[in-house]
């Protein structure tokens, strides 16, 4: 923000004083409506101006294939919900899901075909030009080689590819950085069946990961943390055995999901594979588990008995018998082997060895079932894509064509082959590091705009439509592309349809295939049930993890710490990082962003003398980053981690030149079971740099465990509560206080009960139980997409001027004397008090209450005292620092198009006001207007708010707590519910349902 | 969009017009409105309009229904501005009486078959921090209620402001009928 | 507070006579120097270097100055309270004081005064500076409007609004007819244009007794009405943050407290003035050893009172107080601001136990040094209480975080200096900065006095 004092600024700012008067005075709150009104040449009748109508489409965005709601108001799309008929995510969405409309709404599109000149530089051609050239060289580049590099596709348009390069005599490469080869190759090891299964999480009662994050982004996130929060969150209903499952996290770091975990056990890097055979050696000694054959494995469990590995593993043999036995004596218990371990060089032997103990614990067929099988199989591995990089440097690649994929940030060996490669055609609908450097990009259609279907799963088959008109004409689907270049005259939607035609046929369907296609559009796709198959151990299960039980052997210096490299939970692999909303997202681990970090133990860090935000220098066999120290409990002293996805030389605006690409310090060679290794050992210098991290976080001195805001329940004790139970319920006054109190709030209310006071009204308010509540952080995301937040940027955000109404608060606790480390996480958002402090300090009645219980805040009354976010206990309260609504402006938070995803409910709010928290209020008055319309009253249910909409794990329930039947009405009864600061006599509309753990610790 | 289409559009929606008279008849002012020649347009209040419509002829002499070309006003927050779909629906047989309607209405026939559609000055703006949901006030006063904010506009040559649409005025109806005066309700 | 000794006319200007003093008086009006326009250059270019920093606060928005989360107010408001506590001891010397017939008084109520009604001007400027939207500042203001809305008069700023403008209007009227008969009296021994300035200006005073008749009681009544402000405008103003929940802020001690501090800071302010006034117009025969004395004793009872409130208030919160209020005390403490807090403790609860002894007291270097520092004290008493107690809020640790104030924050602080010392040196040379009338009150009246000028 340093102020540059350039002449033109100077005169502009000067300016103000002069004709600016007229026009300060003239400033309203948002930016004016427009002043012509241009009418449709014919009226779509799908459209009603001013009310918003939904697609059904596919989420493109990781592999998991979510199904969409594309909401779209005049023609554009303007928020992402989940869809509520979709199998996998059964109408939620994660952050990245969310973030898809500032893909297709990027100001950094690629609009037009640009060829490479002879300069070298890319310019503008016509597509003509540009198909001319891509047919020349497919012609030329016949039998010299020919390879299509694709992102994970699990659909029709994957097989066009295949039938294209089949055509062209090429190869296709479907290309994805973190590929599950390790899950099929571990299957196939175990079953013989290198497929990847379905994991019934939630009907599970013991839930054992080992380093699988199906809460961060392991295989399909949404699903699992739904599913997650059924199994594990507290429900007394359940009955006392069934109350909630216990949940184990073995991993050498503390992820999203790590910290939702009962009990952590940081097994040493590699050796997590060595305690599931422990683990099943004690199950089939002590008989818990299953009646199973386990005769190919009766050796190697031999082998492995708990005191046998102990050593390695760095748990001692008592702590692993017990989880044996509590795993087994569980009942339904599932064990998960992925997420970092699975990118180890024994990666493969690892999950087959959970597998072994998923069998004799009698988990395969009940909690793990094979044939709803996932297609995350269907990415290529990693090791085809190292062949592909060889035969490239070989010069056997004349032709190569880019689409969906970026391999250019994630795997560096492939950009030095690329040079060699006579020909470089890019699909794109941005200019990535791949994209930049080809000699040809063809805009292509963001999957938003895109024909197309997916196939998350056998049985699911979800489809994908265009939501809306393609925000830049010239763009063209590679489909389309690859059609024409096939010289077929059809488009790939007619494409599409014909493959759906024909399964159609081949299913033998009832109904014609135009009712199919057309509830197939409505629905979003054909959801059915794959038969389950069962399977036995394979005679290879026994061959795995030969010789003595030890960890294994990573690249680089004995004895420097290991250093893991995990998908970031907001940029994923680094596609998510060209969108600020996810750039603004806080991890929801080290609430750090715009920017990567490396994590550091803090004895670690007192033994190299770094704090939070000094630069260290990580050096690894094969490359080396500059990295800011982020200190965290959540890691073992003797590693630390990186996330990917920061890094990027290219890919626009948000993305581009922002900290370091943590795959740099990776190996490009594949490792046995033809994966990528995620984790290497690194040296670590220390440099002179600091900077401030850009964390959400206050300093760690200040934090401390808020114990004040977040509650914790021993499992035992939260079954002891019975109804009317309060055990948090503290008396807000001292006993003889209380009448008074009473009487006085009385004589307020009746005072109050005038005009629009008067008669009956509802209270808006919001139960969110943190027992479900995982900390993923959709909520925030969705706030962003529903409110028309502003993001800031990393130096406001390094400032803590974010204006994230919906925050995410993340307290270690334990830690200290052998005492375990726990994450806690809670929603923090304005708790629309009944009793505000915020209101009576407002001089100009800004921020007031309104009849149903709002803490309404006026933006075009705002004078911006600030007053209000002094006097609120919760911090809940953001001040509009800058314009960001500022066409041109230094921190103009939308720049065109962005600003087509704004919501046209919500007034855009201008500098010097304070906005908050509405609890969508844009949604309780369409509701509202909608039920009058229908001459009805407002329903419970009618109402969701975008956090609790988005939110995966079904945490927060919104309501009319003046309505006895309603749900949040009854939640806020619940013995677990309390009041954050409820000390302070707020009255707060928000109940938060106290977490629940298994052990002693609250 | 193929131009044969568009035909059988316009077609339709001619259809639909003689189903109107009748339509209009019905909670219409009995006494018919004469719309008046109009020689001079300078002194007409309002903007002008790159096509000068007039909605004395349209909304006056022929009785047609506000709602007819506004059609989401009674289901929407927004009214609705007819696409040129609708003008041409009828405009594709009326071709006008005398050589000055001739001509605007052959300004419609172009702007359909050129596919440009006329873009209209706006003449009733809110602040973008002001939401008024028009449904609910139809809803609340009936059908006819248009005239209470945008004045009779069965009379006018040229549509002009005749309220001044600030919040002293919206407040002022509101407590007559006294109606909510939340501010959330409005300023959200 | 009886604390005037009433022998002192004698001791003070036994060798000063009428004409010595409108002579000494008349000549700090005289042509100015190159060492005062240096000054007054000095607080232009101040003024005119914080007006430009407005100006990029107004273009670009608030985000300029060094806000960050959850500290939403910081150095500008403590230039308001600040400049505030300043005024106030202007109106303690001249209003109460004079009820009190304290002679000491006579000489110097006149700087205190003026440095009042400007440091009122000066301080007003702040809450129009600091709020988001500064073109609207006057919805703060009630007006009847068609759309029937009022401020909300529950809210303490808008009580604030009020009494910083009473305490203006009286301070000024107060200010203004004290002069009235100084400026006719150096009127008569002016010349040019500041006779025709004087003139005007003396609105036709000749000093006849039907004049005096109805002037004494008149400027009672109006010391009368002054003297409930002195303690009403800063209580109000302390309630900005009593009323409000913030632990530290929502304290019942905070009236007498801000108002003791605000005359301490006041005495030291108008010490700290004087001094070099009175060494630049040479006023040593008016201005003695012995009014600073007085001012001292004054800055030692305040200060006595600001000493007890720091450890009350302390005390309080380790005693009685809920968590978070110690947390509070704690971190004012030993905080990441820690520096802040004992800075305002030594300067403003330790130094002036130094006034105890009469040597300091009637050491006018000494003096001067202390209320410097009790200058800076206060100041930092302020952004302590405001800014620091905000970045520290104990009720929600997740957000608490570090300020850091910018060049905006520090130019519109300098700009208020400027714009202060700008009026204040304009007026001195224009304007009898010593009371004529009032010093002649306490001098033995001249022997063969026919018809000299009164």
């Amino acid at each position: 923000m340093s102020e540059g004092m350039n002449r033109r600024r100077f005169l502009s700012v000067l300016g103000v004083t002069g004709g600016g008067a007229a026009a300060l005075g003239a400033c309203g709150v948002g930016s004016e409506p427009a002043q012509k009104l241009i009418p449709y040449l014919i009226q779509p009748e799908d459209q009603v101006p001013g009310t918003a109508t939904l697609f059904a489409t596919t989420c493109r965005e990781c592999p998991a294939g979510c199904g969409l709601h594309a909401k779209t108001r005049e023609g554009r799309v303007i928020k992402l919900e989940g869809n509520r008929e979709s199998p996998i995510n059964h109408g939620r969405l994660c952050a990245r899901g969310q973030a898809a409309l500032e893909g297709v709404y990027n100001p950094d599109r690629v609009t037009t075909p640009l060829a490479r000149t002879a300069q070298g530089t890319l310019e503008p051609i016509s597509w003509d030009n540009a198909l001319q050239r891509l047919g020349d060289h497919v012609k030329e580049a016949r039998g010299k080689g020919i390879a299509f590099v694709t992102g994970h596709e699990a659909g029709v348009f994957g097989e066009l590819v295949d039938e294209w390069t089949r055509g062209v005599g090429g190869r296709h490469v479907a290309y994805e950085p973190f590929a599950f080869e390790a899950l099929r190759e571990g299957n196939r090891l175990a079953f013989g069946i290198p497929a990847v299964p379905w994991y019934g999480i939630a009907g599970a009662s013991y839930i054992l990961s080992f380093g699988a994050d199906f809460l961060d982004t392991w295989l399909s996130p949404v699903e699992y943390q739904r599913a997650f929060s059924r199994a594990h969150s507290f429900d007394a209903s359940r009955g006392e055995a069934e109350a909630m499952a216990k949940f184990v996290f073995v991993g050498p770091r503390m992820s999203l999901t790590g910290m939702n975990a009962d009990e952590w056990i940081p097994a040493a890097p590699g050796t997590e594979g060595l305690l599931a055979l422990a683990m099943a050696e004690v199950i089939v000694r002590e008989r818990l588990g299953a009646s199973v054959d386990v005769g190919p494995v009766r050796d190697l469990l031999g082998r492995h008995t708990p005191d046998a590995v102990a050593g390695a593993v760095g748990i001692d043999a008592e702590a692993i018998a017990r989880l044996a036995r509590e795993f087994a004596k569980a009942g339904r218990g599932i064990a998960l082997a992925g997420g970092i371990p699975a990118h180890y060089p024994n990666g493969a032997e690892i999950v087959a060895a959970v597998n072994i103990l998923n069998y004799v614990v009698g988990a395969v067929g009940k909690t793990v079932q094979f044939g709803p099988n996932s297609s995350v199989d269907m990415a290529s591995s990693f090791k085809e894509m190292v062949d592909l990089v060889a035969d490239m440097q070989a010069g056997k690649v004349a032709l190569l064509l880019v689409q969906g994929a970026n391999p250019g940030h994630s795997l560096s060996s492939f950009m030095q082959a690329w040079s060699k490669v006579g020909f470089k055609v890019c699909f794109a609908t941005m200019l990535d590091e791949t994209a930049s450097a080809a000699d040809l990009v063809l805009p292509d259609l963001h999957p938003l705009e895109q024909w197309n279907d997916a196939r998350p799963r056998a049985g699911v088959f979800a489809l994908q439509q265009p939501v809306m008109q393609r925000v830049w004409p010239d763009a063209r689907q590679a489909g389309d592309v690859l059609l024409a270049l096939a010289g077929k005259s059809d488009t790939f939607k007619d494409y599409l349809q014909s493959h759906w035609r024909a399964a159609h046929a081949r299913a033998g369907h009832a109904k014609s295939f135009d009712d199919v296609w057309n509830e197939a559009l409505q629905h979003g796709g054909v959801y059915t049930d794959a038969g389950s198959q069962s399977v036995r151990l394979a005679p290879t299960a026994g061959h795995i993890m030969a010789g003595a039980p030890a960890a294994p052997a990573f690249d680089g210096n004995t004895g420097d710490p290991v250093l893991v490299a995990f998908p970031s939970a907001a940029l994923y692999d680094g596609r998510g990082a060209d969108k600020p909303w996810l750039q603004e997202l806080p991890d929801p681990v080290s609430k750090i962003a715009w920017h990567a970090w490396v994590e550091v133990h803090p004895e670690t860090a007192h033994k190299w003398g770094v704090v939070d935000g000094d630069y260290v220098l990580l050096t690894s066999p094969f490359g080396a980053v500059r990295a800011p120290v982020s200190v965290t409990p959540g890691i073992r002293p003797d590693v630390v981690a990186v996330p990917t996805g920061q890094g990027h030389t290219a890919l626009g605006r948000y993305a581009k030149g922002r900290s370091f690409n943590a795959f740099d310090l990776l190996s490009g060679a594949a490792n046995g079971y033809g994966g990528r290794t995620f984790a290497v050992r690194v040296a670590v210098t220390r440099t002179r740099d600091h900077r401030f991290l850009a964390s959400s976080a206050g300093d760690p001195r200040d934090v401390g465990p808020g114990e004040e805001i977040i509650r914790v329940l021993p499992l035992a004790r939260a079954q002891q509560l019975k109804p009317g139970d309060h055990p948090f319920l503290q008396r807000e006054a001292p006993e003889y206080a209380e009448p008074a109190l009473e009487g006085w709030a009385e004589e307020q209310r009746k005072k109050a009960n005038l005009g629009d006071y008067a008669g009956p009204h509802p209270r808006w308010a919001m139960a969110i139980d943190l027992s479900s509540c995982t900390g993923c952080s959709a909520c925030v995301t969705a706030c962003y997409a529903e409110n028309n937040i502003a993001t800031v940027g990393e130096d406001l955000f390094v400032r803590h001027r974010q204006m994230s109404w919906m925050r995410i608060e993340r307290y270690w606790r334990g830690g200290e004397g052998g005492e375990p480390v726990r994450g806690v996480v809670t929603p923090m958002l304005c708790q629309h008090c009944e009793q505000a402090p915020c209101e009576p300090v407002c001089p100009v009645y800004a921020a007031y209450h309104t009849p149903d219980g709002l803490n309404a805040q006026v933006y075009n009354r705002c004078v911006g005292t600030r007053y209000c976010a002094n006097n609120c206990a919760y911090k809940v309260r953001y001040f509009n620092w800058y314009n960001f609504a500022e066409v041109g402006g230094e921190h103009e938070a939308w720049p065109a198009p962005l600003d087509w995803q704004l919501n046209p409910d919500v007034t855009v709010r201008e500098k010097g006001v304070m906005e908050k928290c509405t609890f969508c209020v844009q949604r309780i008055r369409g509701a509202q207007h909608k039920a009058r319309l229908e001459n009805r009253v407002v329903h419970d249910g009618d109402i969701t708010p975008a956090c609790a909409q988005s939110c995966p794990s079904e945490a927060i329930v919104f309501g009319d707590l003046h309505n006895e039947t309603s749900r949040v009405a009854q939640l806020a009864a619940d013995p677990r519910g309390y009041h954050v600061l409820q000390e302070l006599n707020t009255k707060s509309g928000i109940t938060y349902l106290a977490r629940v753990v298994h052990g002693e610790e609250a | 969009m193929t131009d044969w289409s568009r035909r059988a559009a316009a077609g339709i929606a001619f259809v639909l017009l003689l189903a109107i008279p009748a339509a209009a008849q019905t909670g219409q002012p009995a006494a018919a409105v004469k719309a008046p020649v109009v020689s001079d347009t300078g002194s007409l209040g309002g903007p002008r309009q790159p096509i000068f419509f007039r909605h004395d002829i349209h909304a006056g002499e022929y009785k047609i229904p506000c709602q007819y070309c506004h059609f989401s006003v009674a289901i929407a927050s927004e009214p609705g501005i007819p696409s040129v779909q609708t003008c041409f629906g009828c405009h594709l047989m009326v071709g006008g009486s005398t050589p000055a309607h001739e001509a605007e209405i052959q300004k419609v026939r172009d702007a359909w078959s050129n596919e440009t559609p006329p873009a209209w000055v706006r003449v009733h703006t809110l602040p973008a921090f002001v939401h008024f949901p028009h449904m609910r006030h139809i809803k609340a006063l009936g059908a006819n209620a248009c005239t209470t904010c945008h004045g009779n506009v069965r009379e006018m040559p040229q549509v002009r402001q005749v309220s001044t649409l600030t919040m002293g005025w919206c407040v002022s109806c509101h407590v007559q009928k006294q109606v909510t005066r939340d501010c959330s309700v409005c300023h959200y | 507070m009886t604390m005037t000794p009433t022998t002192a006319p004698e001791r003070t200007t036994s060798r000063v006579t009428y004409d010595v003093v409108t002579r000494t008086i008349a000549r700090t009006l005289g042509n100015p120097g190159r060492g005062y326009y240096l000054l007054l250059g000095t607080a232009v270019g101040l003024f005119a270097f914080g007006v430009i920093c407005l100006l990029y606060l107004l273009r670009y928005g608030l985000g300029m100055a060094g806000y960050s989360m959850p500290t939403y107010w910081a150095i500008y408001i403590t230039c308001f309270v600040f400049w505030v506590g300043i005024a106030h001891s202007g109106t303690l010397i001249s209003a109460i004081l004079f009820l009190f017939r304290s002679g000491w008084r006579t000489a110097v109520y006149r700087v205190a005064e003026i440095m009042t009604v400007f440091a009122v001007m000066t301080a007003g400027l702040f809450p129009l500076i600091h709020i988001g939207r500064q073109w609207f500042f006057y919805w703060l203001v009630p007006y009847p409007n068609e759309r029937g809305l009022w401020p909300n008069f529950k809210s303490p700023l808008v009580w604030d609004e009020f009494a910083i403008g009473t305490y203006f209007t009286v301070s000024t009227c107060f200010l203004i007819m004290g002069l009235i008969p100084d400026i006719a009296a150096v009127r008569d021994v002016a010349t040019g244009w500041r006779r025709k300035l004087y003139t005007l200006t003396a609105i036709g005073w000749r000093g006849t007794n039907e004049q005096w008749r109805h002037y004494r009681p008149a400027y009672l009544y109006l010391a009368a009405l002054a003297t409930p402000l002195v303690l009403s405008v800063h209580s109000v103003v302390s309630w900005d943050f009593a009323m409000a929940q913030v632990p530290a802020w929502h304290e019942t001690l905070f009236a007498p407290y801000f108002v003791a501090g605000a005359i301490y800071s006041g005495c030291a302010m108008v010490i700290t003035l004087l001094v070099p006034l009175r060494k630049l117009f040479r006023l040593e025969q008016l201005v003695t050893v012995h009014h600073f004395e007085n001012l001292a004793k004054l800055c030692l009872l305040t200060g006595m009172i600001v000493c007890y409130a720091y450890s009350i208030e302390n005390f309080v919160a380790w005693y009685g107080g809920p968590t978070p209020e110690r947390q509070a005390f704690w971190y004012r403490a030993f905080g990441r601001f820690w520096w802040g807090g004992w800075t305002m403790n030594i300067c403003n609860a330790f130094l002036p136990w130094l006034l105890w002894f009469k040597r300091v007291r009637t050491n006018i270097t000494a003096l001067f040094v202390i209320a410097f520092f009790v200058n800076l004290g206060m100041w930092m008493e302020r952004f302590v209480i405001i800014a620091v107690h905000l970045a520290g809020e104990p009720f929600a640790p997740f957000v608490r975080a570090g300020y850091n104030a910018t060049w905006a924050d520090w130019g519109i602080m300098a700009g208020s200096f400027g714009w202060f010392f700008m009026w204040f040196l304009l007026f001195v040379k224009n304007f009898p900065s010593v009371s004529v009338a009032e010093v002649k009150e306490e001098l033995p009246p001249p022997r063969r006095a026919a018809g000299k000028h009164a």
